[in-house]
């Protein structure tokens, strides 16, 4: 008697592979509702999710200064470039004039210092 | 065949024609030796790249930046090395003789050589014509106690030299084109 209830028992109580139904619907439920989904993901990933958009956007801001910084440093030195070139510009010409005004003073002299020339020579 | 002809003649001389084109620029000796025992030394090389960046910094509304730019403009090049000594005869004629045998060569006219008695300066200045238009200056002034050497390339408008006048002290030269032959002074 008692070995048939246990016999009973067991069988009815046996493991079951679900149908494929059963597990479509299942999936496709989860699927569907964003709140089994949300739960799916955990406590953590709620709070690292914040701190993932700050530190992107911290980078993109360190980024961006970056390349600010690198651009004035270059305007900086194109400047300071051009300062110079214009510079030795000036100082070139200034060199030059002075020795264009010794020969203008030595044609100068010498013009002064010749005799009148007759006309016609 | 025959329209390939000139194309392929000019390619074939284009590079031998550059080539036989004199160079307004000058050889410059490094003068290194010089620089050390020199009390004052400018050393100026001013390529196009550097001579348009300094375009851009002259001031257009200033007279004398206005003037300049002027100058610069036709130019492709500004070389100057200039030496200063506390003593007289601290440098050697061969170290300036080094650049003078360079404008011996074909394309360069003198154009002024002085010498003055008082200053015992010599100036020499050579001019490279290129169908009328100068394309190159060259400049040697020795004294006692300095010598200078100025290479300008570039189409160099005389005209332009005399706007120099007044701007950097300059006195108004008798250059009023390329016939003006050699006006020789020297003694």
């Amino acid at each position: 008697m008692n070995h048939d209830i246990e016999s009973g028992m067991r069988s009815a109580l046996r493991p079951l592979a679900p149908s494929e139904e059963f597990s479509q619907q299942l999936l496709a439920r989860v699927a569907a509702d964003p709140q089994a989904r949300q739960k799916s993901y955990g406590l953590m990933p709620r709070i690292a999710r914040p701190l993932a958009w700050w530190l992107a956007t911290s980078l993109a801001a360190c980024l961006v200064l970056a390349v600010g910084v690198e651009r004035h440093l270059e305007q900086q030195r194109s400047q300071q470039s051009g300062l110079e070139a214009r510079r030795e510009v000036l100082q070139a010409l200034r060199v030059t004039s002075q020795k264009l005004n010794l020969a203008y003073e030595a044609v100068k002299s010498e013009s002064t210092s010749l005799p009148d020339e007759k006309p016609g020579d | 065949m025959q329209k390939y002809t000139l194309p392929m003649l000019l390619a074939l001389l284009g590079p031998a024609l550059a080539w036989a084109a004199p160079d307004p620029k000058l050889l410059m000796p490094e003068f290194s030796g010089l620089a050390q025992k020199a009390s004052e030394s400018v050393t100026i090389t001013l390529d196009p790249t550097l001579l348009s960046m300094a375009a851009r910094f002259l001031d257009g509304n200033d007279p004398q930046d206005a003037a300049t730019k002027e100058i610069i403009k036709g130019l492709r090049g500004i070389y100057v090395r200039s030496y200063t000594f506390d003593k007289d005869a601290e440098y050697a004629q061969s170290d300036i003789d080094a650049v003078r045998s360079q404008l011996s060569a074909p394309g360069w006219n003198p154009l002024v050589q002085t010498h003055s008695r008082k200053t015992r300066a010599d100036v020499d200045i050579y001019i490279m014509l290129d169908h009328d238009q100068a394309v190159g200056l060259a400049l040697i002034a020795s004294e006692p106690r300095q010598f200078t050497i100025v290479n300008i390339i570039g189409a160099i408008d005389l005209d332009k030299l005399h706007k120099l006048e007044g701007q950097f002290g300059v006195p108004k030269l008798d250059i009023d084109g390329p016939k003006t032959p050699a006006q020789g002074t020297r003694k």
